[in-house]
């Protein structure tokens, strides 16, 4: 459907609007014609993509002199075809003449979209593929063509479009989602991935992870191409402060200090091969580096793996310092360094120093200027290159290393060091780690703000809306909340502060051990897991906290009990254990088994994986989530930040993850006496609270069991699905006339 | 077939009669209510835990508490269902006639809730039994069995067959629950059985489902597929909330899922199941069907019938007119020579599912409106001394009056308007 927004008309690739996509699309536009960054929330599941892609698409058809790109940034993969599959049936509405001008397409790793028949299937994509595609590989090929040097086939067909300048002809104005670009790359036989990155400086829209845009390291190969008047929207960014940090925090434990040692003693080996036989190599590489590090940028494009940090621009400009230049003298540094990090990490109790001390002790103790250790990963980068190494993840210790004697070296405030003896969760098993950690999430995220007109930053939950700004630094010329409008009570909030023997249930210290607030938790476990459907997701405070009272419902028989009704899966910090638990939830969940899964509030595994439908029919969140205060990391940064109000994000956040369209309903229940008052529940995000009714504030098991099979009967009704609260499109011109005539 | 005045007068008596079984189960209802006395006992008097006398209430808009109308309720659910129902049938549906049905009623842990008085397992056995009545009465030429899920496995409660009376026998002699329930297992048992089914008859399943989960022990994903290919179209009434896996049996199959909220509605929505739903489209290519319909075998024959293996005489059962074998009851397939046995009247009550009596419009009683006084059918005065229910309805055709209670009985069980059938014999 077609309508008028404020003067421009919007294509909506649906038949009804809802009234929030609609105010919001009005917010976007007031934020695109001041040509500043915005702040929007909107509850999920009320189709914030589709309105962002087809607003922003039809504000650039609309203003064909403001060639308007469009960067749209996702967490995950599957988001990012979620996004391109939005994206496919916009362009299926707007007439030809507009369609046939577009180009989207979907940008990712090697990893996804390698099409090249044994590298693929390979575990190793990356290292795989610079093998066959490095340029000396290919120069080597040139070369020496009865040698048989295996190259890739689709790299070698995109090279020669390249160089012949005609790869348009390869693509086709239209949307390319992942799986489109592999079907193009086997049958035009050209790699999608390098394909896909050219493309980018050409498309009109392009989605793809953020990491491409806030990990200074990928994003200089990636986004440099973008221009000023670019729109970059970063979706589902809850954690977006986060993930800034994690990007510019590293942490060193014995076995990287160990690969670091034996990454220098391979260089070595190497050089000294290097010397016997091709020693102009190396001098070229000297004198390189005598002129400057500015001239790096002409690399041919398959040898850029690993760009620099955030480094300011002035540092680009410097020469490199005389005594690392040539390779065997910046081995010797790198040696000291090593030595050096490796005696800190021995010690007995917790150090948590300023950049600036620790800076100092290294050149008191190894001998190391400041402005050496800044330039540490660049050198490391060109020898590596010189050494025509193509297996990044072995080197990977060192790198590290380097990396963080460059951010030491670069920033003065805003990060600090704290080195460990022991992980505090087992203080019996020494495992000392230095780690530098970020305590600014302005500092990655900085560039994309003064590099792009307009930055959107939108989610499902991003109150306090007010710290967003203040966190990221940046000053948003819209910033606003909206709340869903539901054709029903798809949500269901409770607060259980009882457990069926009246006593308060909590996880406050004094009480989490206390056998009876264990037995009511289970019992409000084993009385849910009878009542609701398919899939429980229950989230604990702590994994501490998790296996204590898991092995008491166990001792308790209560764990048995539930076993009867549903499956249980357990969140384990590993990876890949979780991984697969979730896998085989999901699957109890499909064929009617029944599952309950327990997981930690701030777990890191299950960040970012939504419960929705039937995969999480209800949550369960066991006491109040705080930020785990003992960690020396946190407080650092609560230190540097002065700011505590987050804490009951991680809640929000938990519950937030149940409901993820109008279609979907789900309960949740907050089993902490301490959700009573007021102060914990107004930090909960608005649409959560419009939900929860004055009756269901302070429920005892057997009341909430009461409420939940009510609710699950009145879900199960069918409804009108078109919904009252959209709106065709004779209504909003019905709308606009109405104004009008105001 | 109705006279003018005799007719009418034959109508008004059947309306009555009726009338009076439909109150039947009020009744039933209000038994408890009158004690020996017979003073009606006041909501507060009643024994709290068993009569739930709160869900008798409602909020009306100023948040006051008022009975429930029960009347213009279950009236306005049955014209809902009218409606939806009249709504399919404009545009002319081949329907599927001949069905054949298993019902599969869940008797695992969960049957034994007690969140439905007396418990989940007694109110399905109690509504199952008068689905399987009025299946027969809507659905002369159609067959039921009877499947139970207990201890996780299925178990063939009774054959497939035409007699609601064994049918029922053999569910209330059955009821216990224990174990676990698998939706596999009872769809691999009927699978079985419904796969020997003639390619005319109409391959139904319909579960009532009292568990929140199925433990099976396969890939119930692939019996799901294996109903779906050999037609079967599997429903599911559900008594607590919605199961994925149902939905997607249901989906998948055709069927309809539903969920219920209470014993009335349940019932209600196991009596949906009893019209004959819209055919399959690979089935609607008409093929004809040989029948047989038998005679009444002559008081002086003595045989043997087919079914029981006992001596019967003649006059109680009939006589299969191609093999001659004596059975006892229609419908059913004939066991010697398989030949389809059905009686005329059975296929007449079937007829009238492809023209059903149009919804009648809702009208509003006006004053100083002539004509309109009385229920065309009862002659039961339209105007109430209660205000409130002035509602009534009119048969778009022949512009006839009606009260609800003839409303019903017209479009449920009549299936003829008396107003339009009079006007016709009036201009023959």
């Amino acid at each position: 459907m077609w309508f008028d927004l404020d003067g421009l008309p919007v294509c909506f690739p649906y038949d009804a609007i809802y009234p929030e996509q609609h105010e919001y699309m009005g917010e976007l536009k007031r934020a695109l014609d001041a040509r500043g960054h915005a702040l929007l929330e909107m509850p999920t599941g009320t189709g914030k993509t589709a309105a962002l892609i087809s607003l922003i698409t039809s504000y650039a058809l609309a203003n064909p002199s403001r060639p308007l790109r469009l960067f749209y940034c996702t967490r995950t993969v599957h988001e990012m075809e979620k996004t391109l599959a939005e994206l496919r049936l916009l362009f299926s509405h707007l007439p030809p003449a507009d369609a046939c001008r577009l180009l989207a397409l979907g940008l990712s790793s090697r990893k996804n979209l390698c099409v090249h028949p044994q590298v693929s299937a390979s575990g190793a994509v990356d290292t795989g593929c610079r093998r066959l595609t490095a340029s000396w590989v290919c120069e080597k090929a040139a070369y020496d063509r009865e040698s048989a040097t295996p190259l890739c086939d689709y790299f070698e067909t995109f090279d020669a479009a390249a160089r012949k300048g005609d790869l348009a002809l390869y693509i086709q104005p239209g949307v390319y989602t992942l799986a489109d670009l592999r079907s193009l790359g086997r049958e035009r036989r050209i790699c999608p991935y390098f394909l896909a990155r050219h493309m980018v400086k050409h498309a009109n829209v392009v989605v793809y992870s953020y990491q491409y845009l806030l990990d200074p390291r990928v994003a200089s190969i990636v986004s440099s191409e973008m221009q000023k008047d670019c729109v970059v929207v970063f979706d589902e960014v809850h954690n977006i402060d986060n993930v800034c940090i994690e990007a510019l925090s590293v942490s060193i434990r014995k076995q990287t200090i160990q690969g670091a040692k034996g990454n220098l003693r391979h260089i070595s080996q190497q050089i000294d091969r290097f010397k016997a036989t091709d020693a102009s190599r190396l001098n070229a590489e000297y004198r390189r580096l005598v002129d400057g590090l500015a001239q790096r940028g002409n690399l041919p494009i398959s040898d850029a793996w690993l760009a620099n940090l955030a480094l300011p621009d002035d540092i680009l400009k410097e020469a490199v310092p005389g005594n690392i230049r040539k390779a065997e003298h910046f081995l010797t540094v790198l040696w000291r360094l090593v030595r050096n990090l490796d005696e800190r990490v021995d010690t007995e109790n917790v150090v948590n120093e300023r950049p600036v001390s620790f800076a100092t002790s290294i050149y008191s103790l190894a001998g190391i200027e400041t402005t050496t250790l800044r330039f540490l990963y660049d050198r490391l980068q060109s020898l590596l290159l010189t050494l025509e190494i193509t297996d990044t993840d072995e080197f990977m210790h060192i790198q590290k290393i380097c990396d963080f004697a460059t951010l030491i070296g670069t920033y003065k405030r805003g990060f600090s060091i704290i080195i460990e003896p022991y992980d505090d969760r087992m203080p019996d098993i020494r495992d000392p780690v230095i780690q530098l950690s970020c305590h600014d999430a302005s500092l990655a995220i900085q560039p994309v703000f003064n590099r792009f007109q307009t930055v959107v930053i939108t989610s499902g939950t991003l109150s306090p809306i007010d710290l967003y700004p203040r966190l990221l630094n940046f000053n948003p010329v819209i910033s606003r909340s909206f709340t869903m409008s539901l054709t029903r009570d798809c949500i269901c909030p409770m607060v259980l502060t009882r457990g069926s023997d009246q006593l308060p249930v909590s996880t406050k210290f004094d009480m989490r051990s206390d056998p009876g607030v264990v037995r009511n938790y289970g019992r409000l476990l084993l009385e849910m897991a009878s009542a609701v459907p398919d899939g429980i997701v229950c989230f604990f405070v702590s994994y501490s906290y998790m296996d204590g009272i898991v092995s008491s419902w166990n001792d308790m028989g209560i764990l048995q009990e539930i076993m009867q009704h549903k499956l249980v899966f357990i969140e384990t910090p590993d990876v890949v254990e979780t991984t697969l638990a979730l896998d085989n939830y999901r699957k109890a969940c499909d064929c009617g088994r029944g599952a309950v899964f327990f997981s930690v509030a701030r777990g890191k595994v299950v960040e970012g994986i939504d419960f929705n439908r039937h995969y999480g029919r209800l949550v369960i969140m066991f006491g109040v989530p705080f930020q785990y205060t003992l960690s020396k990391i946190l407080r650092a940064r609560l230190e540097y930040l002065r700011e505590t109000s987050q804490i009951q994000r991680q809640a929000a956040q938990c519950v937030g993850r149940v409901i993820r369209s109008k279609a979907d309903y789900g309960m949740m229940i907050f089993a902490d006496k301490r959700y009573s008052r007021h102060d914990k529940r107004s930090k909960l995000p608005g649409w959560i609270r419009s939900h929860l009714h004055d009756a269901h504030l302070n429920l005892s098991t057997d009341m909430a069991l009461h409420t939940a099979r009510e609710f699950l009967r009145r879900m199960a009704q069918p409804y009108d699905k078109a919904g009252s609260s959209g709106q065709t499109e004779e209504n909003l011109q019905d709308k606009a006339r109405d104004a009008m005539e105001m | 077939m109705y006279g003018v005045g005799g007719g009418g007068g034959g109508f008004n008596a059947s309306s009555t009669a009726s009338g009076r079984r439909r109150n039947q189960e009020e009744d039933e209802e209000d038994d408890e209510e009158e004690t020996g006395d017979g003073r009606v006992l006041e909501a507060w008097e009643r024994a709290y835990a068993d009569d739930r006398s709160w869900e008798a209430l409602q909020e009306d808009e100023s948040g006051l508490l008022r009975p429930i109308d029960t009347k213009n309720l279950v009236h306005s659910q049955y014209r809902r269902r009218l409606l939806l129902r009249s709504a399919a049938a404009a545009v002319r549906i081949q329907k599927g006639l001949i069905r054949y049905l298993y019902i599969v009623i869940d008797l695992s842990r969960a049957a034994s809730e007690m969140d439905y008085r007396p418990s989940r397992m007694a109110v399905v056995a109690k509504c199952a039994e008068a689905f399987i009545r009025e299946f027969f009465d809507q659905n002369p030429l159609s067959h039921v069995g009877l499947v139970t899920i207990k201890d996780g496995i299925s178990h063939r409660l009774t054959d497939i067959g035409g007699s609601p009376e064994s049918q029922i026998k053999a569910l209330m002699g059955k009821l216990e629950c224990s174990g676990d329930s698998s939706l596999q297992n009872a769809l691999e048992l009927i699978h079985g059985y419904l796969n020997q089914i003639p390619s005319y008859g109409h391959k139904e399943v319909l579960i009532l489902y009292s568990a929140l989960n199925t433990c099976d022990p396969g890939d119930v994903m692939e019996t799901v597929e294996k109903c779906k290919k050999s037609k079967i179209r599997c429903s599911v009434i559900g008594l607590a909330a919605e199961i994925f896996i149902c939905k997607h049996l249901c989906e998948e199959t055709g069927g309809s899922y539903t969920v219920a909220l209470d014993e009335s509605h349940f019932k209600e929505l196991l009596l949906e199941h009893a019209p004959p739903p819209p055919a399959i489209a690979e089935y609607a290519a008409a093929n004809l069907i040989k029948m047989g319909f038998p005679q009444r075998g002559a008081e002086d024959l003595i045989s043997i019938c087919s079914c029981h293996k006992k001596i019967k005489s003649g006059a109680e059962g009939y006589i299969c007119p191609r093999c001659k074998v004596n059975v006892c009851e229609l419908p059913t397939e004939c066991r010697t020579c398989g030949l389809t046995l059905v009686s005329s009247p059975h296929l007449a009550r079937s007829y009238h599912h492809l023209f059903p009596v149009a919804p009648f419009d809702e009208v509003t009683f006006k004053l100083g409106q002539k004509g309109g006084q009385n229920c065309y059918g009862c002659q039961q005065s339209l105007i109430n001394s209660d205000s409130q229910s002035n509602l009534h309805v009119r048969c778009p055709k022949c512009n006839q009056h009606f009260c609800f209670d003839c409303d019903i009985y017209i479009h449920e069980s009549l299936h003829n308007c008396p107003g339009c059938e009079s006007q016709r014999s009036f201009s023959s």
